[in-house]
């Protein structure tokens, strides 16, 4: 492990990392240069960068960590869509909580995700592909623009790419700021103008995506992983990592009560206590506490649970959370649980789209609760309640998982934590009393509604 | 076709068919709030959630198409206690205020909420409110308060999709999201009110309803809009002989679920009846009498005119009578006295406009003002063109003896003085008369009738679909209907006997009028639905008749527009 190398990062660090000359120095674009050269000699074809893709095990970055190569294949076929393009994504909506890995990508290294849009583009048979970046990051816009800018200056874009004669447009579409519009479908939604509503599913982007053209919603770090891929091979991409099914590199955000949080580049399935030992190790010596291991929506995992943990989606996923955008958010033993819950509570109560009836209503339901709870305000009831309102929010009671995100904290942090929580309500100002002040409704009221409880 | 099995009860649905309208074949009602049969698809109030066996999530049955040999769980434990979890959600914010909202008692937040809904609310948190946009006028028919509002969109994607007006939408996110006008903009289109029908609770309303009567106070009837030729099936809502509104009633093949605001609200003018008693006026003196003296003097002067010439005796129909009425004009004058001249003339009006897909083109276009001139023309009234007795009486060419005009708004001229003196040369005119206006003030011989909710008969409407409309209200005593008018009337010449209902008239003139053979009185294909196209029971009828024979409808309109095309 000590010998690996950063692959995504290499360049971070670098002056003018921005600038194509010092891109194409560090032997950028030859991936690029290479497909288009050899598919005029038929040595490189759409299907076998697929194919190279497949063969490398990269899996979806964005959270899901579905493979990437199996999504390419299934847009359908030429022959069965028609005339219909094929539009390429790439989502830069990067809006978990705890996750800033694309962003450093974005704004340090923006060839290497234009490289990875370039090739995929060349794999799909895609004529314009989209960059959808969050509205927040305008200064990573500008430099994709002006990275775009170059690139067609330099003839990487546009009307017969190098002499290929495959054309290739690019465009960096800005959101609005919304947190759900990361989410594909909502963010296809989102670029066509309209609400960011996720859809319902299927039809799956593959098949009807974009203005209903099969469309490709690929994180900003798959497509990095596809132009290294690109470079070296697949085989050197299945080298890296824990297993077959965890391949390749790996970005993970580091944050919270560590020495040096930020982004660190391992290979995926680095244990827990490995990457704690990169970022210098809890902060002040303190105890750790709890980890959320893949962003806010990621179930929340205790000291015991986590530090073992082999940091890739089956690793995580064994241990019942998710490795999700790899957003290691690390709690030390000063972290008062329920407040961390309720402002958790508050970033989804905020988001939520409001299509569906259980999210848009859940999820400002358990952010009052919560507040009311560490208001002092809490009754001995609360505790249960937040348990079961959460419980029928999530697991298709909605359009998208939104909603299954905004329980994942409540319903993990709860049964860990439940003494934390407890003790906010017995300390409360009417403890086992159902009439919070807040609520200013009358007594009789209260009382009927603690009989309905109990009943 | 597919067969679904739901609850153990298996059914043959089309293809195309989602669960939600499978579930509600096979006899299993599952309620939902953004479910439209015309609107498109959203999925989004989750509380259609049923199970399907081989699908390991629950799923909102409105947005899953069947599968043959798909077995939905509609009523499991799991379906219901999502259902029920829906509903408390919906419950949390929404303000309870049923005892002073409009909707209450055709609300399907309320009707769900008492059949399913939890006795108790669990929340004590303060309830979302939306100040400023509560009890506040988005346009001139509605009135929006969005305290109430579920979110459904149902009236977002009316505007965008049936009204193609767009006005609305939802403004801000999540929990704070509201349905709004976009700035500076009025929810003002020609079929606005049918966005608060579509509103499943009482976020929209109409300003013209609100707060006038309760509705599980209100009566029924099964009526016919009478405010164009296209003949929206309506039913007319009243209670103690007034008429308090339209709702339009589900009719596949005229009006779909719409109808416009022009027809709608028409509804309380039919209240208006501002003749009490027959009148007559002789020599500059007015009197008030009896249905004896006042039928009596028409047929002296019917008789005294036509004794010297038939064609001094003019007789203007309507094509706002039914076509039984129109019946009796024609065979009483035409037949029994021998007047050559009974004519009627129908307006052309601003278009009206309604729309159904299975229309050819998807609209249903109505020019002419009046609900039944095809039903004139086919009881034997000639239609007033070039050279007719109405135009040379207006061109001053002819001078009637006796005019007879047997609807004193036949056409919109009526308020044009220069039209009323033309007829006015008439030595006697004689006119059937509910409101005031310049005609019925210069009558010799006026006699009060009742207003469309104060009959029944027939109208043909522009696909050439015979549509029969019920009785409403009873007329105020002496105030007697078009129909009674010239039985009683009739009987002077022995042609009519007094007794005879409209249905009578009807079985009578079946077998002689185009278009009437083989029709039943009481037939589905008559009186239409029963159902009123509010979000309550909208789409059940759909449902019904779609699978009943899915064919029927669509071969009766594309036969009927093949007529109409014919006669242009």
């Amino acid at each position: 492990m000590s010998d690996f190398q950063p692959v995504l990062s290499a360049r971070l660090g670098k002056k003018n990392s921005c600038a194509l000359a010092t891109y194409v120095a560090d032997g950028g674009y030859a991936s690029w240069k290479k497909v288009l050269a050899g598919s005029k000699t038929g040595e490189w074809t759409p299907a076998k960068v697929t194919d190279v893709v497949k063969a490398s095990g990269l899996r979806g970055r964005g959270g899901a960590g579905f493979p990437t190569g199996m999504k390419w294949t299934f847009v359908p076929p030429k022959e069965k869509r028609g005339a219909k393009p094929v539009y390429l994504l790439c989502n830069a909506d990067e809006s978990e909580p705890g996750t800033f890995k694309d962003r450093i990508l974005i704004e340090k290294d923006p060839h290497q995700i234009l490289e990875g849009m370039m090739l995929a583009s060349f794999a799909l048979d895609v004529k314009h592909a989209y960059i959808y970046i969050r509205g927040e990051m305008v200064h990573g816009a500008e430099i994709l623009n002006a990275a775009i800018d170059e690139a067609y200056a330099a003839g990487l874009l546009g009307k017969n790419v190098l002499g290929s004669g495959m054309d290739l447009d690019l465009t960096v579409h800005r959101g609005a700021g919304a947190y759900i519009c990361g989410e594909e479908t909502a963010l296809i939604e989102s670029l066509e103008g309209k609400r960011g509503h996720p859809r319902i599913k299927p039809p799956f982007p593959a098949v009807s995506g974009v203005w209903n053209a099969p469309t490709v919603v690929n994180n900003v770090e798959t497509l990095c992983c596809v132009k290294h891929i690109l470079d070296r091979g697949a085989d050197w991409f299945k080298g890296i990592g824990r297993n077959e099914r965890n391949t390749g590199p790996k970005l993970y955000c580091v944050s919270g009560h560590v020495e040096k949080p930020g982004v660190y580049e391992a290979p995926m399935g680095i244990p827990f206590k490995d990457l704690l030992a990169m970022c210098g190790g809890m902060k002040g010596g303190r105890k750790l506490k709890a980890v959320i291991p893949g962003g806010s929506s990621a179930p929340m995992l205790t000291a015991a649970e986590i530090i073992d943990v082999p940091l890739d989606f089956d690793g995580v996923a064994a241990a019942k959370s998710m490795l999700g955008s790899a957003a290691i958010i690390v709690m030390d033993e000063t972290t008062d649980m329920p407040k961390a819950v309720t402002n958790i509570a508050k970033f989804y109560a905020h988001e939520s789209c409001g299509q569906c009836t259980p999210c848009r209503e859940g999820t400002p339901w358990l952010h009052k609760m919560l507040k009311r709870i560490v208001a002092g305000q809490g009754k001995k009831a609360d505790v249960e309640m937040l348990l079961q309102v959460a419980g029928q929010m999530g697991n298709g009671m909605t359009i998208c998982v939104f909603a299954d995100a905004a329980i994942a904290p409540v319903l993990s942090a709860i049964p860990k934590f439940r003494e934390e929580f407890e003790a906010y309500v017995t300390k409360s100002a009417s403890p086992g009393f159902d009439q919070p002040a807040a609520a200013g409704i009358t007594s009789k009221v209260a009382e009927r509604t603690a009989e309905g409880m109990h009943s | 076709m597919a067969k679904v099995t739901v609850d153990g009860r298996t059914v043959e649905v089309p293809d195309t068919t989602n669960v939600l309208e499978a579930c509600r074949a096979a006899g299993v009602d599952v309620p939902h709030f953004c479910y439209h049969p015309r609107l498109s698809i959203v999925g989004q109030c989750r509380m259609c959630m049923v199970e399907i066996e081989g699908v390991p999530k629950i799923q909102a049955s409105c947005t899953v198409p069947v599968r043959d040999g798909m077995v939905v769980l509609a009523s499991s434990e799991k379906a219901l206690a999502a259902r029920n979890a829906t509903m408390e959600f919906l419950l949390i914010n929404h303000p309870l205020d049923c005892p002073i909202c409009d909707q209450a008692g055709e609300c399907k937040l309320q009707d769900n909420a008492v059949a399913a809904g939890l006795p108790v609310s669990r929340t004590v948190e303060p309830r979302r409110q939306f100040p400023g946009y509560d009890r506040t006028s988005i346009g001139p028919h509605v009135i929006a308060d969005m305290t109430r509002c579920i979110q459904c969109t149902r009236c977002i994607r009316f505007c965008s999709e049936i009204s193609g007006t767009g006005e609305l939408s939802l403004i801000e996110r999540g929990g704070h999201a509201f349905v709004w006008t976009h700035e500076g903009k009025e929810l003002d289109n020609a079929w606005s009110a049918c966005a608060a029908d579509v509103c499943p609770v009482g976020a929209l309303t109409t300003k013209e309803f609100r707060f006038r009567k309760r509705v599980w106070w209100l009566d029924k009837a099964r009526s016919v809009c009478d405010g164009c030729e296209i003949g929206c099936n309506v039913s007319i809502e009243h209670r103690d002989r007034v008429v308090y509104r339209f709702l339009p009633r589900v009719n596949l093949a005229v009006n779909d679920f719409w109808m416009c605001d022009y027809g709608r609200f028409r509804a309380e003018e039919l209240n208006g009846n501002d003749f009490t008693r027959p009148v007559l006026r002789k020599a500059g003196t007015t009197r008030e009498t009896h249905w004896g003296e006042a039928l009596d003097a028409v047929k002296a002067a019917v008789d005294a005119a036509v004794s010297k010439d038939p064609a001094s005796v003019l007789v203007l129909g309507s094509a706002r009578l039914s076509t039984e009425e129109s019946w009796l004009l024609a065979q009483l004058f035409k037949g029994t006295v021998g007047v050559p001249h009974v004519e009627f003339h129908a307006d052309l009006g601003p278009e009206r406009r309604i729309k159904n897909p299975a229309v050819p083109g998807g609209w249903l276009v109505g020019r002419e003002a009046a609900p039944n001139s095809r039903g004139a023309e086919a009881a034997g009234v000639a239609r007033a063109g070039k050279g007719s007795a109405l135009a040379r009486l207006l061109d001053g060419s002819y001078t009637p003896d006796v005019l007879y005009v047997a609807d004193a708004e036949f056409t919109s001229r009526v308020s044009d003085p220069e039209f009323i003196l033309a007829l006015c040369r008439a030595k006697t005119l004689v006119v059937h008369g509910r409101r005031t206006n310049l005609l019925t003030d210069a009558a010799d011989i006026l006699l009060p009738v009742a207003s469309l909710a104060g009959k029944e008969g027939t109208f043909v409407n522009v696909l050439g679909l015979v549509q029969r409309f019920q009785l409403a209200i009873v007329p105020p005593p002496i105030v007697r209907t078009d129909l009674e008018v010239l039985l009683h009337l009739g009987k002077r010449w022995n042609a009519f006997d007094p007794q005879w209902t409209a249905k009578a008239v009807f079985e009578r003139m079946k077998g002689t009028v185009p278009g009437y053979a083989g029709l039943e009185w009481d037939s589905a294909g008559l009186v239409g639905n029963d159902a009123s196209a509010s979000p309550t029971s909208a789409y059940d009828v759909l449902l019904e008749r779609r699978l009943a024979n899915p064919a029927e409808i669509l071969a009766a309109v594309a036969e009927a527009a093949g007529t109409a095309g014919g006669e242009k």
